[in-house]
């Protein structure tokens, strides 16, 4: 487009306040965190600390055991997402390379399990996990993320498959290897930005799941940080440092994983819709 | 290898584990909503037929539940879709620093909803919260608001965040479309005299129409299930005005104890989605399922 879509002036302004209402939140959590307890509900409301201090953390490591929520919190997105990952890896390529009956109806109950509450089916998942005598146990949250991040990402996968062309693989089988060599050796190597970004995506929507892990995780040492965090909010006369502390360390995996991803994860979102 | 054995096996796993995880899950969850299971009776869990429906129907401030809903669904959406909108144009043309400017301005997204509530609870909070002082400071309200504690605010306060949170997933959505509609015909309009809006109207959007469809429709799905934010912010008070079904059915849950009643809320939320989702696919006729 030649010409400019804003006056120059109009599109810095507009640009600016999406920024500042974008990261002020953010700005505003940290420096709560750091601030000392007086500071917190001082009056005229502070919007700097002379005094940093770095009390909200150490509370929050020395009492609530948030490192042991945290390294639960890993265990559980990653596993989850690694497997869910390779799931809608092989599916994913089916869907999108080979045509057959079960095509559609497959991709329509992979779009329409995406409809599903999880709060409907919160409890059949607890008395089910509850017969194989899997409740309290990380393990059941890794099976239970990795089987709502596998329909999303198959679909994601599907749209990242449709991108390379299929000659490459042609070609492949025409040199002697069979389908599930060219599958290995040829499509999954090119197909790596898309399968990381998938993986991020899983894995931010992992670390941030809250409800079905309040439901299946009832004592601490097993809690991840969302219930670390919810149940810091239950006690009573909770500090706004501490919980500030929380929060900020709570963000660190994403925003990282996000930054990462990031334009992996824009591709990988477009691509369905981008060819019609 | 035999094609069918192939593709079988690949497929395979995913169906099986989905079908484990959401399928089985979702099929006891709306038998659930037909008996009585709740903690107070776990022994003789019976089927009481539309008891339960019966029950949350007779409720007279359901009405007021499922009007907040719609209310928090429609606007949520609304905004999100048109500030996305914005600012994914006003990224679209390059400028220096545009992809740290993107990772700062789309982190919202990457943060869980219940921090989002706890963090924007602080920022509100009507004795401390610092956007009173900024509002103060700035002229526009001479005392403090009570944001969440105040009923005829609360449900425009965490449509507000909610709107914070969403606008990246918009704007990502359709700035990567955006980058696809092809220079060509922006010449050929700008040969013909077209001024900005004739282009905006008459190329982008309808260039972009796919993913707008598929990106509203998703997205109203997802917030329709999304307690979270309301979760951190308020649990559905002051006074009920905030209480969406998502987060009936979890106060139904971990309060009440009574699992057939939200299991019941959970069958009203999948009845109107399903409604939902085929008048637009109908209004919109569209019947690609992709992202």
């Amino acid at each position: 487009m030649k010409k400019k879509i804003f006056p120059k002036v109009i599109r810095i302004i507009l640009l600016s306040m999406f920024f500042i209402f974008a990261i002020f939140p953010l700005y505003w959590i940290i420096l709560t965190s750091l601030k000392p307890t007086q500071e917190i509900y001082s009056f005229p409301i502070k919007y700097w600390t002379n005094n940093p201090t770095l009390y909200g953390y150490k509370r929050l490591f020395e009492f609530v055991n948030f490192k042991r929520y945290f390294v639960n919190s890993i265990f559980v997105s990653l596993g989850a997402s690694f497997v869910s990952t390779i799931f809608a890896m092989l599916s994913g390529y089916i869907l999108s390379r080979k045509e057959f009956k079960w095509n559609y109806p497959i991709i329509l109950f992979l779009f329409f399990s995406q409809m599903i509450p999880t709060y409907l089916i919160m409890v059949p998942q607890y008395t089910m996990f509850s017969n194989l005598n899997l409740i309290n146990k990380l393990i059941s949250l890794v099976i239970i993320y990795s089987g709502f991040g596998a329909a999303f990402s198959t679909i994601m996968a599907k749209g990242f498959f449709d991108r390379i062309p299929k000659s490459i693989e042609e070609a492949a089988l025409i040199d002697g290897c069979n389908e599930i060599q060219s599958l290995f050796k040829i499509t999954i190597p090119l197909m790596l930005p898309g399968l990381s970004a998938i993986l991020s995506f899983s894995f931010v929507n992992n670390w941030n799941e809250l409800f079905t892990a309040v439901m299946f995780l009832n004592t601490s040492d097993k809690y991840t940080v969302p219930v670390g965090l919810y149940s810091i909010v239950s006690k009573a006369g909770v500090q706004w440092n501490v919980l500030a502390a929380g929060i900020v360390i709570a963000l660190l995996p994403t925003i990282i994983v996000f930054a990462i991803s990031q334009k992996y994860i824009i591709a990988g979102l477009t691509q369905g819709s981008l060819k019609d | 290898m035999k094609r069918r054995k192939f593709i079988f096996f690949l497929l395979l796993p995913t169906l099986l584990l989905i079908s484990f995880i959401i399928l089985y899950p979702t099929v006891s969850g709306v038998m659930l909503s037909f008996k009585n299971y709740s903690l107070y009776n776990f022994q003789n869990i019976e089927w009481v037929g539309f008891e339960n429906f019966k029950a949350i129907f007779s409720d007279p401030f359901y009405i007021n539940t499922i009007w907040n809903t719609l209310e928090w669904v429609l606007f949520s959406v609304f905004f999100q879709l048109i500030l996305g909108f914005i600012l994914a144009l006003l990224m679209k043309e390059p400028f220096k620093g545009r992809g740290i400017y993107a990772g700062l301005v789309f982190y919202p997204w990457a943060i869980s909803g219940f921090a989002i509530g706890l963090i924007w609870s602080w920022l509100l909070n009507g004795q401390f919260g610092v956007i009173n002082d900024i509002l103060i400071k700035i002229g526009i309200i001479e005392e403090n608001i009570s944001f969440l504690s105040d009923p005829s605010l609360a449900m425009f306060s965490v449509i507000l965040v909610n709107v914070w949170y969403g606008i990246p997933f918009f704007a990502i959505m359709i700035l990567a479309a955006l980058q696809s509609v092809p220079d060509s015909l922006y010449d050929a309009a700008e040969i013909d005299g077209a001024g900005y809006f004739t282009k905006l109207f008459n190329i982008t959007i309808p260039y972009i129409k796919p993913t707008l469809i598929n990106t509203i429709l998703l997205r109203t799905i997802w917030i329709m299930n999304f307690p979270d934010i309301i979760y951190g912010m308020t649990r559905g008070g002051p006074a009920g005005s905030t209480e969406i079904l998502a987060v009936k059915i979890i106060n139904t849950v971990f309060y009440e104890s009574d699992y057939s009643k939200a299991a019941a809320h959970g069958v009203v939320i999948i009845s109107i989605l399903f409604i939902y989702t085929i008048m637009y696919l109908k209004l919109t006729s569209k019947r690609e399922f992709s992202l």
